[in-house]
């Protein structure tokens, strides 16, 4: 092999260049440091900046908004600093000694070595399993936006969007400026209980236009829009050729009778965000579960440092709230380490800081009140028939989970040793969620005592070639 | 067959690159599942234990679903993955 296993120096290593990692990291490169920002995929930005402006030539219609103009501004700033970027690089260990071991490009292992480590891996996307959604044509409604914004394609000539949250507005907004048939938009909570959200809002000004502009244009476009109406099935040979929804109670349970038909090539669903804590896991850095901050979350200090000295965590792991929280946090995180460096002037930290958690506690309120209010009740998972695969990875059903649970396997590693579920290449990212409410629901214990599901290196399944140059080197 | 490119874009130059033996154009700067789809191809892998028909569907890296085989190495994540001409690519039947 030649690539031997390199070993390098920093002084900030910050994981994610999402709106979190890409503000800090714009900060502190101003003050001369050795900074290294790490992300797992090809491009700089996150899930929120795709690179359709450079990569895909002008795209005609496009006009972000302005928290992603500024977000782009960003990006733009740390591409043109002195910031080591790596993209393609996926963590393969975090030991305590301030040491990390990366993948790259899928072929290289590097050494890391850091003073400061800062957590800002984001968010995915929550799933609540139905009949069918193994089938292809069954698409995130994260997955159908990024076709779109970074690929320039539809997802299908017509598409149901259906689950829980403001995102599938955005998601449907999109399709339908494409040229898209959206057949219908599915919420599956009911509409009531989104007007007790107003007074969250009073400092999301942004939210609530984008949200108008959303709505407005699949209001004109025709497109039904149906509350309390959940995604009962996805049916075709194949892939999806059909869905089958239905209205739910206020338990989120289906109303026998209720049911309706909708013909589609595709089905896009989403159930709101759950933060990406295996990393800061692996770290050793503190969780706690919080329903209303999107589950399991880095625990941390009003500096944002995790339990863990010297590694912070910052955005949607803290807490799921979207862009304007991230940059909030991004600033709170430099500020935190330039003080903590000696970099910034006593008064100069604390007046900044003080601003800083005024603003974050605004953000608080509308995380609480988004990842709440769209909050699909766990009875709903009662519905789930037993013939319904729960765990993609190793086809294990939601029948194997409940005879796995009256068996006395009630915790997540009781469940994992009885059924293998989180034992595939997605490592639990897509089931372990719902897996969570299911043992709380079957149990009638609380979620925070099970404990988490555990973690280990690598974090994701490693290449060949790199495991290859790493074991010729030892 | 549907064309799902969307109009209006000033797409990079035009690529070929094959699945399963059949030849598919594309453009670069798309992913590989983004290319994939707009061929007709949803189906990326089928189910280690039961073989059922999967596809993508995350688009980002996590769920592990539209896992191909990329010019003799299998299990690439096409979602992660540009496409470039004259790739190889397998994909379960």
């Amino acid at each position: 092999m030649n690539n031997p296993t390199q070993s390098q120096k920093y002084d900030v290593v910050i994981i994610g260049s999402g709106f979190s990692g890409i503000v800090a990291a714009d900060i502190l490169a101003k003050h001369q440091l050795n900074i290294l920002m790490l992300d797992e995929n090809m491009h700089v930005g996150g899930q929120l900046l795709r690179k359709i402006p450079e990569q895909l030539g002008e795209y005609a219609s496009y006009n972000p908004d302005y928290v992603k103009k500024l977000g782009f501004r960003f990006v733009q700033n740390v591409k043109h600093q002195k910031i080591t970027i790596m993209n393609r690089a996926c963590i393969m260990g975090i030991y305590p000694d301030k040491k990390l071991l990366l993948e790259v490009e899928r072929k290289q292992v590097m050494e890391i070595n850091y003073n400061y480590l800062v957590f800002a891996t984001g968010a995915r996307e929550r799933y609540l399993p139905f009949t069918g959604w193994t089938l292809p044509g069954v698409y995130s409604t994260g997955m159908a936006q990024v076709l779109m914004k970074s690929s320039g394609i539809l997802p299908a000539k017509s598409m149901v969007i259906g689950g829980s949250g403001l995102f599938l507005f955005s998601v449907a907004y999109e399709y339908l400026k494409n040229k898209g048939k959206a057949v219908a938009v599915l919420e599956q909570t009911g509409m009531m209980e989104k007007i007790k959200m107003v007074p969250a809002l009073a400092h999301q000004f942004s939210k609530v236009a984008e949200g108008f502009k959303y709505l407005s244009r699949i209001y004109l476009s025709g497109v039904p829009v149906k509350y309390s109406t959940k995604i009962v099935e996805a049916r075709g040979n194949g892939c999806v050729e059909e869905v089958v929804t239905g209205k739910v109670n206020s338990d989120g349970r289906l109303i026998s009778g209720s049911e309706k038909i909708y013909k589609a090539d595709a089905l896009a669903v989403g159930y709101g965000f759950v933060p990406n804590i295996e990393a800061p896991q692996l770290a050793g850095c503190d969780l706690e579960y919080a329903e209303d901050k999107g589950g399991w979350i880095v625990r941390v200090n009003d500096n944002l440092e995790t339990s863990v000295k010297d590694i912070y965590a910052a955005g949607e792991i803290t807490g799921v709230g979207g862009a304007l929280k991230s940059i909030n946090e991004g600033n709170i995180t430099a500020v935190s380490i330039l003080h903590k460096m000696e970099l910034m002037a006593e008064s100069d930290y604390v007046k900044n800081l003080a601003r800083l958690l005024k603003e974050r506690g605004h953000h608080m309120q509308f995380v609480h009140f988004f990842n709440s209010l769209y909050r699909v009740p766990a009875e709903a998972l009662n519905d789930i028939p037993d013939e319904t695969v729960i765990c993609r990875c190793e086809d294990i059903t939601m029948g194997d989970i409940r005879k796995s649970v009256a068996a006395g396997y009630k915790t997540p590693k009781g469940l994992k040793t009885a059924t293998r579920v989180t034992m595939g290449n997605c490592q639990g990212r897509t089931c372990g969620p719902v897996l969570y409410d299911m043992l709380g629901l079957l149990t009638g214990q609380p979620k925070q005592s099970f404990g988490l599901f555990n973690t280990r290196p690598p974090l994701k399944p490693l290449s060949v070639e790199a495991l290859a140059g790493f074991v010729e080197k030892d | 067959m549907v064309d799902l490119r969307i109009e209006n874009i000033k797409r990079k130059e035009a690529i070929i690159f094959t699945v399963n033996g059949k030849e598919v154009s594309a453009y670069k700067g798309e992913t590989l599942l983004a290319a994939l789809i707009a061929a007709g191809y949803k189906k990326t892998k089928r189910s280690p234990i039961k073989g059922n028909p999967r596809g993508g569907l995350c688009g980002m890296g996590v769920c592990f679903e539209c896992i191909v085989t990329v010019n003799g190495v299998p299990n690439i994540r096409s979602c992660m993955t540009e496409v470039e001409n004259n790739m190889v690519v397998k994909i379960d039947e």
